[in-house]
């Protein structure tokens, strides 16, 4: 774990809210040795919703994921960076078990969803994905209508009682996804027919859908404009109040701000954790100066 | 998609339920096979058996004589075919299977006679041939030219160097792969007879018949005797593409063509409706189709055909087979095949 | 110095340049004289069929006055009354002053023989026509036909046509008082085969093609399609799957009569299935088309992006689901294209049919999957090797029947891709 000294620092942080104070101090402070592979900063909260510990992740002999333990917090947005290769994808993908559908791919530790450990052999990843549903890097909506695109969930999974409950769930997660106002005239049209932005939100319309407690989003907005990243990204402001978010990202201004807390890889390995602003301002492992800083990435 | 795939499911279940349940089936149709030199004549019974009476038209495949007795002999069942035509009279051994089979009854009827004739394009000269000079032109080994007893390897490369007063054409000759029951024939009653010219030849036939066997009948193999495949139609044509080589074939063919091919006269005769019934046109054969008595009464229809196969206006000279280019038998043997044919004699097994 | 340097680049990069441009320019030039020389080809054998086969559709016909005779038809021998004297004495009737019987005999036989058959419909329907006297157009004999389409010269020594000039003069005279004329032949459509060429036709096999190929295309499609998704989504990557997979491509290439030897074996020998019949023709011919079949869905399925089933999987779609609902209508367009390319081989293949015993003169259509049957391609095949000049036509005509099926199944093809094809 965490060196004890660091802990009790960030507990600081967290528990009393001198930011300000800590991080004069920690400005100071020697950063963590490049070489020094542990996990810097607390990776733990108080109100977690999925608990992660020990956590490797293997592809064949390849050792993707190094022994990663962290928490994702009620209702916070969590967001990963990290240079390419550095295994936060794959972590986000061990989070709803997505990882399951490559042959070679085998997790150890444990992931729990509240008291729940994903990966007992008893759980079955149905209802799991219901639970922690997953936005993709590149729009993928079906190739059906918008109305089917996010009435597909609720009723596969049996949500809806009728029509009109169905009818009330679609416009309701479309216009969650702040889509409705733009579709509202058009919903038996293609999905696929809308724009590269619009395909984004249509997708998280989909997942939302089937009201799950934790949204993964593997870099939503690589594929996006600049406009419609900025629209995207104020969705996943509004949606913090409801969901609990994981966001992997490569662009750390929208790490900076979408997200309350922010993980490091490096290699495999979680490098730091701590609150956005403390790592965007004053990292601790010289690994995450490094890249916030733009010397590699 | 659901439904979709659930239907083609239902389909594919009612499709093997139907197959099982028809295996058990009869069988209201008389099933012929055999030789593809009946066929022609065999449908056109069928044809006209099928029109006059109310009994379901003959179901004929060609499958080649060998071919069709294999599988008439494959047992006495209705599953398996109730006529064998044959283009040549049955053989003991497979007498022997069918017997083996439960086939014990067979009842052979000599429906008519086929020639089979060399011809060449009307474009060149006709040629006066006898089973010598094919012989010596097709047979893969030859006593030596030059005289004495030795047998060496073909030499003669035109027809005039076989004998002085055929042209000085080039051996070419089109004929019927092994397979085809024409080629049997040709060998047989051209090629047998042909060797037996010379002395030495046919004292090796008492001696060892194997042997004789082997130098008549195996044709030479250096592009003289050309495999043209079992299509009589196809040797038709690459005659009148190539007007210097010879084909082999039946006579119905010539008798189609004889706007565009000329028969060479073998051993004097040329091949005629006449001479063939008669006998005098030296390469001809007898066809014949066997019944499996008993079948008869149990697949409907069987004796009725037999009658409308042996009819005058279907065997005899004016009859419609005879159109199709099938030559008859004579009259008197046509009552007595007849004859036997309604009472369903059956092959004695020791007649062999 | 550096000038220099630059100058000689560009010079040697533009000689290069000159060779690059032949190379592409000779390749060009490589593949059009394929794709010309390959239409060249196609179009000789298209042009070579349609001139030997185009006078097929055409059947040169007699109008003869046929008295119904009250004395031959009553209304209960209808079925049995002698139609050939009838028609007989009609031929007759057109040429008064023949009188040798020898001659009476030639004149009966310019006259097919189905002319009695086409009688015998008409007057089966219509009973109330007994006692008059008909106009009525019979097929002429297959000769008569040849001649008349010029494909039995008339410039040969008489003895060497099958037409003697007496009766060429007797057509003359026919043509002379429009009672001859080539009409829209209606047998070929509508008959089955017969040894009577001007009697022949393809519906008999043409049936059985659509029987066969029924039974085909509903064994055949969802067995290849179950399979190919078995192995493509569910199937463990091993040896043993590999192994399945070479031997799936190994039976895709192998040679078709050796189906038919298994068909012989499995379906007539052991399970007892009747011969000729379309039914047995079909499970030959699924089992040749399967790999085809498996192949082609097993590519349509790895062609669907793996972003689609991430998508459904993400929501949190079964596995089942995700294919059934996502992936399969995506690649359906792909299967059907493989499905209906492996009907097109099925359609043509004679080989296999061969030893299942469907290579038979049948003449009654048939009507069920257990009817013995004959297919195209067979059919083809049976008149090719007939003597009558009559069949050359006749096959010529089959076979473009057969290319226009053919033809029509492809382009049903390329329909499907195009239209359910989607954009993602």
């Amino acid at each position: 774990m965490a060196p004890a000294m660091d802990t009790i620092l960030d507990m600081r942080d967290v528990i009393m809210g001198k930011d300000e104070a800590e991080a004069a101090v920690a400005t100071k402070a020697r950063k963590v040795d490049r070489d020094q592979r542990t996990t810097v900063g607390v990776p733990f909260v108080e109100e977690p919703r999925m608990i992660c510990r020990e956590v490797n992740v293997f592809y064949g002999d390849k050792h993707a994921i190094n022994n990663v333990s962290i928490d994702v917090g009620k209702n916070e947005v969590l967001a990963m960076i990290g240079p390419s290769g550095c295994g936060k994808s794959t972590f986000l993908r061990c989070l709803n078990r997505m990882n399951d559908t490559v042959a070679s791919c085998r997790v150890t530790g444990e992931i729990l969803l509240d008291a729940l450990n994903i990966y007992d052999k008893k759980v079955d990843v149905v209802p799991l994905r219901a639970q922690v549903g997953m936005v993709f890097q590149k729009p993928n909506p079906f190739p059906k209508s918008i109305f089917d695109n996010v009435a597909y969930g609720p009723k596969i999974h049996g949500l809806v009682n009728n029509k009109t409950e169905l009818n009330d769930v679609v416009e309701d997660s479309l216009k969650k996804a702040g889509l409705w106002n733009e579709v509202s005239d058009r919903l038996d049209q293609p999905g696929t027919g809308l724009s590269g932005g619009q395909q984004q939100r249509l997708c998280i319309a989909r997942a939302i859908a089937v009201r799950p407690e934790v949204i993964l989003m593997d870099e939503p907005c690589s594929a996006l404009d600049p406009i419609a990243t900025a629209t995207v990204e104020d969705l996943i402001t509004e949606l913090k109040e409801h969901y609990t978010i994981v966001i992997v990202t490569h662009n750390m201004q929208q790490a900076a701000r979408v997200s309350q807390r922010t993980a490091y890889f490096h290699l495999g390995d979680l490098v730091e954790v701590g609150p956005t602003d403390r790592i965007f301002t004053n990292p601790r492992h010289q690994l995450t100066e490094d890249y916030i800083t733009g010397r590699f990435g | 998609m659901q439904k979709f795939a659930l239907s083609l499911a239902t389909a594919t279940m009612l499709i093997g339920a139907a197959a099982t349940s028809m295996a058990a089936d009869g069988r209201d149709y008389i099933s012929v096979v055999g030789s593809s030199t009946v066929y022609p004549f065999s449908t056109a019974v069928a044809e006209q058996f099928g029109k006059a009476t109310k009994f379901k038209t003959p179901k004929i495949e060609s499958t080649g004589t060998g071919g069709g007795i294999k599988l008439f002999c494959s047992g006495s069942g209705v599953d398996t075919p109730d006529i064998a035509n044959a283009s040549r009279q049955i053989k003991k051994a497979e007498i022997e299977t069918c017997a083996k089979n439960g086939v014990t009854e067979i009842v052979e009827v000599k429906v008519g006679y086929d020639g089979i004739v060399l011809a060449n394009s009307k474009k060149s000269e006709q040629f006066k041939l006898s089973r010598k000079d094919l012989f010596m032109a097709l047979a893969k080994e030859v006593p030596s030219p030059e005289g004495g007893d030795k047998l060496v390897a073909n030499p003669y490369k035109t027809w005039k160097e076989v004998n002085d007063k055929l042209p000085a054409a080039k051996i070419e000759v089109l004929g019927p792969p092994p397979t085809s029951g024409t080629r049997d024939a040709f060998v047989e009653m051209v090629m047998d007879h042909g060797c037996t010219a010379f002395e030495s030849i046919k004292a090796l036939k008492s001696k060892d018949e194997k042997q004789f066997k082997a130098v008549c009948q195996t044709v030479r193999e250096d592009g003289a005797f050309i495999e043209a495949g079992e299509n009589d139609n196809l040797i038709v044509q690459k005659l009148e593409a190539n007007p210097n080589s010879l084909g082999i074939f039946g006579f119905s063919f010539l008798d189609q063509n004889a706007d565009k091919i000329q028969a060479s006269s073998i051993d004097g005769q040329a091949p005629t409706f006449e001479t063939i019934a008669d006998g005098k046109y030296p390469v001809s054969r007898p066809l014949f189709i066997y019944v499996k008595k008993a079948h008869v009464g149990v697949i409907p229809g069987i004796a009725e055909y037999l009658a409308e196969f042996t009819s005058e206006r279907a065997w005899s000279e004016e009859g419609y087979l005879a159109e199709k280019g099938l030559i008859p038998s004579p009259k008197n043997e046509r009552k007595t095949i007849a004859a036997d044919a309604k009472a369903l004699n059956v092959i004695v097994n020791n007649k062999f | 110095m550096s000038e220099n340097h630059q100058i000689s680049t560009m010079d040697r990069v533009s000689v290069g340049l000159a060779a690059r441009y032949r190379k592409e320019r000779r390749f060009r030039l490589f593949g059009i004289s394929a794709i010309v020389a390959s239409l060249l080809f196609l179009a000789l054998l298209l042009a070579s069929i349609t001139a030997k086969g185009y006078t097929a559709f055409r059947q040169t016909e007699v109008l003869l006055d046929v008295y119904l005779d009250p004395a031959v038809l009553d209304v209960h021998n209808l079925a049995t009354a002698n139609y050939a004297a009838l028609v007989r004495d009609a031929a007759l009737a057109l040429f008064s002053q023949v009188e040798s019987r020898q001659d009476k005999r030639i004149i009966g036989k310019l006259i097919s023989t189905g002319a009695a058959y086409r009688l015998q419909d008409l007057v089966t329907s219509k009973p109330e026509l007994i006692g008059s006297t008909r106009p009525i157009w019979v097929p002429a004999d297959d000769e008569v036909d040849m001649f008349v389409k010029g494909h039995i010269p008339r410039d040969v020594p008489e003895a060497e046509r099958r037409v003697s000039d007496k009766q060429a003069s007797w057509i003359d005279q026919l043509v002379a008082a429009d009672r001859l004329k080539l009409k829209f032949n209606t047998a070929f459509f509508q008959a089955g085969d017969s040894r009577e060429p001007e009697l022949a036709g393809i519906r008999g096999a043409a049936a059985g093609s659509m029987f066969t190929l029924a039974i085909t295309l509903l064994l055949s499609f969802p067995v290849g399609v179950a399979a190919a998704v078995y192995l493509e989504e569910f199937a463990p990557k091993n040896r043993w799957t590999d192994l399945i997979e070479v031997n799936i491509n190994n039976l895709a290439a192998i040679p078709s009569i050796v189906f038919g030897l298994l068909g012989l074996a499995v379906f007539l020998n052991f399970m007892n299935l009747p011969r000729s019949a379309s039914l047995v023709g079909g499970l030959v011919l699924t089992l040749m088309t399967l790999p085809t079949i498996i192949i082609a869905s097993r590519a349509s399925l790895k062609s669907v992006p793996p972003s689609i089933r991430e998508a459904a999987l993400g929501v949190g779609a079964s596995k089942m689901q995700t294919i059934s609902h996502h992936i399969l209508p995506l690649a359906m367009p792909g299967m059907m294209t493989g499905a209906i390319i492996g009907m097109a081989r099925a359609l043509g293949e004679t080989a296999p049919l061969l030893m299942i015993g469907m290579v038979a003169f049948i003449v009654d259509v048939p009507n069920s999957f257990s009817d013995p049957a004959t297919v195209l391609p067979v059919q083809i095949f049976l008149w090719a090797d007939s003597p009558e000049r009559a069949f050359v036509e006749r096959t010529s005509a089959a076979i473009m029947i057969l290319l226009l099926l053919l033809l029509a199944m492809n382009a049903a093809a390329v329909f499907l891709r195009n239209k359910f094809e989607r954009r993602w």
